[in-house]
């Protein structure tokens, strides 16, 4: 019971963090109906920013600060990555989407290729081309509730990936910006009549899901302790498999869809290798650890066949 | 022909009139530069005399005679293909355009890429930097034009007989081949005066002198006779509907019919330029020698690898350029296509089934299995295809990345079939009744993809053109009115798949073949982004364009970085100082590095700034540059179906 539980933490885990990257994916999308392939990328200069600040701040790992000073030292941590973050999303939209505003389809996608592919060579330019440590500052403690041992960390990432959802669906639900969002979202040309700036609400909302990319960055950096030039697309390939399966353009479907993954992600270990004799040829080979990813594809794809716009999407029939 | 009409003839021939000498005039120089710079500023008298002495006196010969003949041909066909396209030019003129503007161009266009590759003594280096130049060039001068003329009006194209146009065109290629032969004299005989010449190579330049003038005659003729094909009259149909069109159209009709305004962009003119191109390819390998030196076998090579990007980009225009189905996980074919060869092709098939075949008795075997592999991938693309079919746009290139991403994971992990992460190696080359291609040389593989592009880019034109091909493009426009139209989804869109796949997996035999060995980290998603960057970059739909995107993105990818960066660590290149300062700032900093940065750039500026791609397809500039079309004039209405040319007119490109 106690294992079942780990690998739900495990779960839960993953999933905050595809999370909170998935709703930036699927914010953009529903507003501008763009796959956003440089948000991956925004959450890898993410980590690089936090760990230019922690080294700016002299904090690592062999005099972590406690007590007080911790609270403070993660609060910056948290406000300036998201804040830096948020802005190079905007700067991204200004230079490499609004120009194509107008455009066919496919060229708005190429050029955000394009942007993904500057600022995977701008990570490795920064950093170099290997995994970068990143300062493990939070207490390793565990927590012992009941069944299970759980870290301190985890459930901190946890209660940090529900504060913003549930702040973000507030957000978008309950204030006049939030029903500006909804509304561009649906009709950009009737929202314009209403009195809406759309530009001006494209841009926040580049803004918002840039700054919730840069809040699953400093939490990556705290669990996984390292980050790499190409981090990005991995986990922004995930996250947005993640969104697409709740039904992109819907903020509690890519809340669920990145549950489902994370859950998936983590419960794949259990499938047995093929290859090791005493699974007696089932399972898959190798064991269902490395074939997590090919898993989560074809669920997505099972998925998509049966209901095609995601687990929560509406079905828009095509307008003649 | 009567002995009066010979004299005026020869006399026509040394005297022209006055109109006609002007129009000599301004293409001699035009085309002389060129020439010139080609012969004597680069290789081209240097190889021919080599060729010469390697005949003349074997022991110096620089390449083995076989190689020495093939360069002779190539640098007679060049001559005399110029000779003709002088003659077409000189015929296909309307004179109206100033004299300037078309020296400009044969300067930029000609003398140009021949400079800066003599500089860079490197030939991808010089058209990569040329390119850059002419693409600087064209929108200065759009610009310049847009402000400075005011834009003809192409209805009134002066009218001209065949027997005149004849004329000219023999009066352009006799007088450039008299002035070539006259200067080049000249020229030889100062080289013999100063001692650098040998004595046997004049008897070469006396024959010479003499077959130039007389081969411009009749190549003057052979020009003529294009141009003669492209005449108004031979539009009889279209001529007097010019009047009628929108000016989009009709100056697009202006670059056809000669004469023209614009000789050097004309359909006669390409007739010539694509087959300079190809003798060019053809005889690549034999004259690489003379011109570069040493590294051959390299840069045949590097040409030979480069080749199946361009059928990939081709395979995945279709998928793309001509259906629309966004795929962004085209790479899984691409390795379906290799390790089917590559498993049946090394020990791999015996560790599987068994049994190896014995590469000695059956080494015939590439050449069917090309089909096998191609055919694999196609089932393998509609397999993959089926789930994707009610999918919109976007959901289709998740799902498709997801199939690229899929198709190497499971690669890596069935070990059993695949010989996962460790790849397979030992794959046989193809071979052609016992002579083994593995050994020696890469020039037959050089060989071997320029068919296998010719074939695919034949089997493209074809598909195109074909009813398929344009229920294709209805459905790239406009699902639903495609099916309302009587168009079935569901198989077009599978055909679509197929046949992209049926592409990949030629170019992965091919692939895997060249290289002898092939493992799971040589297909990944980075390789499927590349392949659409080149069909995008190149132009949607477009059959050149997508060939001309795949060669720059090659270029750019693979062999400009890499060999800036073997120039920045060679202290004698131009590139060292700006290397040293940059890395005094930047510790990380390689040009293979900067890699993705440039490229990724580059995607953002031409997709901003040129969408519609390097060549695109006629349907697609029109679309995307609908507001650049002069005012219709009063009455300008499209031609309406009742006309006899109604049917060539709707022809999709």
């Amino acid at each position: 019971m106690s294992e079942f539980l780990q690998f739900v933490i495990v779960g839960l885990v993953s999933g905050s963090i595809y999370g909170l990257i998935a709703l930036g994916y699927t914010m953009v999308y529903g507003i501008i109906e763009l796959i956003n392939f440089a948000h991956g990328d925004i959450f890898m200069i993410g980590t690089l920013v936090t760990i230019l600040l922690f080294n700016l701040l002299h904090v690592n790992d062999t005099n972590p600060p406690t007590g007080l000073a911790l609270v403070g030292i993660l609060l910056l941590a948290f406000i300036v990555t998201m804040i830096v973050c948020a802005v190079l999303g905007v700067v991204i939209e200004l230079v490499a989407y609004r120009p194509l505003r107008n455009a066919p389809r496919l060229a708005p996608l190429i050029s955000a290729i394009g942007v993904s592919l500057v600022l995977e060579d701008v990570g490795k330019l920064w950093k170099g081309l290997s995994p970068i440590a990143f300062p493990q500052i939070f207490p390793r403690a565990q927590i012992n509730l009941g069944a299970v041992q759980v870290n301190e960390i985890d459930i901190f990432i946890i209660i940090v990936a529900v504060v913003l959802m549930v702040g973000l669906q507030w957000l978008v639900q309950r204030t006049r910006l939030g029903r500006a969002m909804r509304a561009v979202a649906q009709d950009r040309e009737a929202a314009s009549l209403m009195g809406v700036n759309v530009n001006r609400i494209i841009s926040v909302t580049f803004f918002i899901g840039a700054a919730l990319a840069g809040a699953a960055a400093v939490i990556y950096g705290l669990e996984f302790g390292t980050t790499v030039f190409y981090v990005g697309f991995n986990i922004g390939l995930i996250a947005f498999t993640a969104a697409v399966l709740g039904g992109i353009g819907n903020i509690v479907g890519a809340m669920l869809g990145s549950l489902v993954i994370g859950m998936v992600q983590s419960f794949a270990v259990l499938i047995p290798d093929s290859l090791n004799p005493s699974s007696h040829g089932i399972g898959l080979p190798h064991g269902g650890g490395s074939w997590s990813l090919a898993i989560i594809f074809a669920i997505l794809i099972l998925i998509l066949v049966f209901r095609p716009s995601g687990l929560l999407g509406q079905n828009t029939p095509d307008k003649v | 022909m009567s002995v009066t009409t010979t004299t005026r003839g020869v006399g026509r021939l040394l005297s022209p009139e006055l109109k006609t000498r002007a129009l000599l005039f301004r293409w001699l120089i035009a085309l002389l530069l060129p020439l010139l710079v080609f012969t004597f500023v680069w290789q081209g008298d240097y190889v021919i005399n080599n060729v010469l002495l390697g005949f003349i006196t074997p022991a110096t010969a620089l390449t083995a005679p076989s190689k020495a003949i093939q360069s002779a041909i190539f640098m007679v066909l060049f001559y005399f293909l110029v000779l003709a396209l002088a003659g077409y030019l000189v015929a296909s003129d309307s004179g109206r355009r100033k004299t300037v503007s078309i020296w400009l161009d044969s300067f930029v266009f000609a003398v140009v890429p021949i400079l800066l590759i003599d500089v860079t003594n490197n030939l991808v280096i010089g058209i990569a930097v040329s390119g850059i130049a002419w693409a600087i060039f064209f929108t200065v001068r759009k610009r310049i034009k847009y402000l400075a003329e005011a834009p003809s009006s192409p209805t009134s194209l002066p009218t001209i007989s065949n027997d005149e146009l004849l004329q000219r065109a023999i009066l352009g290629g006799f007088w450039l081949g008299l002035t070539l032969s006259v200067i080049w004299l000249l020229v030889d005989v100062l080289f013999f005066v100063t001692g650098t010449l040998q004595t046997e190579l004049l008897i070469f330049t006396a024959i010479r002198t003499v077959v130039l003038p007389i081969a411009g005659y009749f190549l003057g003729m052979l020009g003529g006779r294009v141009a003669q094909r492209y005449t108004a009259a031979a539009y009889a149909s279209r001529d007097a509907k010019n009047n009628a069109k929108a000016g989009h159209k009709s100056r697009l009709e202006s670059q056809q019919v000669v004469p023209n305004d614009q000789p050097l962009r004309s359909s006669g003119a390409r007739t010539f330029y694509m087959a300079l191109l190809i003798a060019f390819l053809l005889f690549y390998p034999a004259i690489d020698q003379y011109l570069f030196g040493y590294g051959t076998d390299g840069r045949v090579t590097g040409y030979g690898d480069a080749g199946y990007y361009v059928i990939l980009a081709l395979g995945l225009n279709i998928v793309v350029g001509f259906a629309g189905l966004l795929d962004l996980g085209y790479v899984a074919f691409f390795a379906i296509g290799a390790y089917t060869w590559g498993i049946i092709g090394s020990t791999q098939l015996g560790i599987i089934f068994g049994t190896v075949f014995n590469p000695l008795v059956l080494s015939w075997l590439f050449w069917p299995m090309i089909i096998v592999s191609a055919l694999v991938a196609a089932f393998w693309g509609v397999v993959l295809g089926a789930p994707t079919l009610r999918l919109r746009g976007d959901y289709l290139a998740i799902v498709t990345l997801g199939f690229g991403e899929i198709v190497p994971i499971v690669v890596l992990n069935l070990n059993q079939v695949t010989n996962g992460a460790n790849g397979l190696v030992g794959i046989h080359s193809p071979a052609f009744f016992g002579l083994d291609w593995s050994v020696v040389t890469p020039t037959p593989y050089y060989y071997l993809v320029l068919a296998l592009i010719a074939l695919v880019i034949f089997a493209n034109i074809r598909l195109r053109d074909s009813r398929l091909g344009r229920a294709w493009v209805a459905i790239r426009e406009d699902e639903i009115a495609a099916a309302s139209s009587g168009i079935n989804l569901r198989n077009t869109k599978l055909l679509a798949f197929g046949a992209g796949a049926f592409f990949a997996g030629i170019a992965g035999a091919y692939h895997s073949a060249k290289l002898g060995e092939i493992s799971p980290d040589s297909f990944s998603y980075g390789d499927s982004i590349v392949f659409l960057a080149m069909v995008v970059i190149g132009g949607l739909g477009s059959i050149p364009g997508v060939i001309v995107g795949a060669i720059s993105v090659y270029s750019i990818n693979i062999l400009i970085l890499g060999q800036l960066d073997s120039l920045a660590t060679d202290p004698t290149s131009f590139i060292y100082p700006v290397y040293h300062t940059i890395t005094q700032y930047v510790p990380g900093f390689t040009f293979g590095n900067i890699r993705n940065l440039i490229f990724g750039v580059i995607l953002i500026t031409i997709m901003i700034f040129r969408p519609e791609g390097l060549i695109p397809s006629a349907r697609r500039k029109r679309e995307l540059h609908r507001d650049d079309d002069a005012p219709a004039g009063a009455g300008a209405l499209d031609i309406v179906p009742s006309d006899p040319g109604f049917e060539a007119e709707v022809r999709i490109e």
